[in-house]
């Protein structure tokens, strides 16, 4: 399967899908719309971060920041920062390198929001099992066929990696070259399409003809045998976080955060 | 309970019908296996007792399928998907995809028919339990070997208790132990009241099992009995059909003059090792 989620007995573990989706998008929607550069840094370091701790999975995050965004926000520190268009107020110059301060706060205000929304999100999907997220939303009124789609694709596309993987076996046991150079292996894949994407809509029609044997669809309303609990606390903290990421909306629209 | 009278049907663009005058008669409670040659048209078959066909398929669709009384053709599929339950033959397309572990994708069918969890808790540690799934309900369905899927599939369509049950190869995957499990399963719901349908290649279990046999051969049912006379037959062969070892080698004996011409073909072990033992040939 298709996903990042550790296994730990933690209390952010042990909240609602939802309530930590609904932090996440609370969290999105207030880094992209302040201004402020701090902003987003802070939430990263009083929010995102304990959070990653609490729930026991810092090393992993540690581990994805260093690999997916580090290199990120190098470049962008390079690019944004010595190369700014509009930036005047010159800290530093080498050729036609100029390290500005409107460049660094620009670099900084892009990448502190890029880290909040990808930490945020990563600390979700360490701590939410796919099962349970598509159970609460399911049970939050998300429609079936829906949540369908994203644990299919969750589980589905890693079935067909190792249904590709076997066609290719297959191919090799009967003489196909898949060793050499670059060009040469992408040549070797060539031959794999075809009965991959056959294979595959033929899959398509007799799993759902499976499907519909097990009367998927038929009730607009089907029971779960999971239940994921929903208290009324963090039902109240929901609508609190909505109501705080539209309030700070609302006070950059207006002009009072700016 | 199973009445199938004058079916035909041919797959859009196909150049020719795959099933044409087809008759079916199957008893409530019985278990009834049906046989033919690759291409002749079983698992067509299968999807019209389980009202797949017409309402799935395009394509030229004549007679009558009812099930229970009902004619499948003129009610929806979910009506039909009530009464009967069909099991496919590739156990990875049965896997729905929709739920992460055994446990989930076992219930999945009882959620979209809204059973209340409690009922569909112990529906689904009875049918794990009898079919030998209970240390892997925790596992996820695509953690599994291919006769685990197998057994899985089954069980996903036992769990949901239809009235009636259509097999198509269902123990393709599966070792010795599990198809015996199956068998003892599909032995016990039969007992229960529930009508099976079995489409399967191995006469000898089928002859061990099924209360009647019928044989498909260009798209029409050639032969219906029980399994002593339907695979004693001697044009079993020309229908593509093997026959049980039993037969081929009491066959045999007959053809060396260690069996009289006249001396019926056994089929299965017991009444095999009866017929030798008749007739001398065993000594």
């Amino acid at each position: 399967m298709t996903t990042l989620y550790l296994e730990r007995a933690s209390a952010v573990h042990r909240l609602n899908p939802v309530t930590k989706l609904v932090a996440l998008l609370a969290i999105i929607a207030i880094v992209f719309a302040v201004p402020q550069w701090w902003i987003p840094l802070g939430i990263v370091v009083l929010v995102v971060v304990p959070a990653a701790v609490l729930a026991r999975v810092g090393g992993r995050l540690l581990r994805l920041f260093l690999i997916l965004l580090l290199p990120l926000l190098v470049v962008l520190f390079i690019v944004q920062g010595f190369f700014f268009p509009d930036g005047t107020t010159v800290l530093w110059q080498w050729g036609p390198a100029r390290l500005t301060v409107e460049g660094l706060v620009f670099s900084l205000t892009i990448g502190s929001r890029l880290s909040a929304l990808v930490l945020g999100s990563l600390v979700f999907v360490l701590t939410t099992h796919p099962a349970r997220l598509m159970t609460a939303l399911t049970q939050a009124g998300m429609s079936s066929k829906i949540a369908y789609v994203i644990s299919a694709s969750l589980q589905i596309i890693p079935a067909f990696q190792e249904r590709a993987r076997s066609i290719l076996l297959a191919q090799q046991a009967r003489g196909l070259e898949i060793a050499g150079g670059p060009l040469r292996r992408a040549r070797a894949l060539l031959p794999l399409i075809a009965p991959l994407v056959l294979g595959m809509i033929t899959d398509v029609d007799e799993r759902s003809t499976a499907m519909e044997a097990r009367a998927f669809g038929a009730t607009p309303r089907p029971t779960s045998l999971t239940v994921v609990d929903d208290p009324l606390s963090e039902r109240i903290g929901r609508w609190l976080l909505a109501a705080a990421a539209a309030a700070v909306i609302v006070l950059v629209v207006v002009g009072v955060i700016a | 309970m199973i009445e199938l009278r004058d079916v035909a049907f041919a797959y859009e663009d196909a150049p020719a019908f795959t099933l044409a005058h087809l008759d079916l008669d199957v008893a409530a409670g019985t278990i009834m296996g049906i046989v033919g040659a690759s291409g002749s048209g079983k698992t067509t078959l299968a999807k019209i007792i389980a009202g797949f066909i017409p309402s799935t398929e395009g394509g030229t669709y004549r007679g009558t399928a009812s099930v229970a009384g009902a004619v499948l053709s003129e009610g929806t599929l979910t009506e039909a998907v009530d009464v009967v339950g069909l099991v496919t033959q590739n156990p990875f397309n049965q896997i729905s995809g929709a739920r992460f572990t055994v446990r989930e994708e076992l219930a999945f069918g009882l959620e979209n028919r809204s059973v209340e969890r409690s009922q569909m808790i112990e529906r689904v540690d009875a049918v794990a339990d009898t079919l030998g799934l209970t240390a892997l309900l925790d596992r996820s369905p695509y953690a599994l070997s291919g006769g685990q899927m197998q057994l899985v599939a089954i069980a996903s369509m036992v769990v949901m208790a239809p009235p009636v049950l259509v097999l198509d190869e269902p123990t393709s995957q599966l070792d010795p132990a599990g198809t015996r499990l199956v068998y003892d399963v599909l032995a016990r719901l039969s007992e229960g009241g529930t009508t099976v349908v079995i489409i399967e290649h191995k006469t000898e279990l089928l002859h061990e099992h099924c209360d009647a046999i019928s044989v498909l051969a260009s798209g029409r049912i050639v032969s219906t009995g029980t399994p002593a006379t339907v695979f004693a037959d001697d044009r079993l062969s020309t229908w593509g059909v093997g026959q049980t070892r039993i037969t081929q080698a009491a066959r045999e004996a007959r053809a060396r003059g260690l069996l009289p011409v006249t001396a019926l073909l056994p089929v299965g072990v017991s009444d095999g090792a009866a017929v030798f033992a008749e007739n001398g040939a065993a000594r």
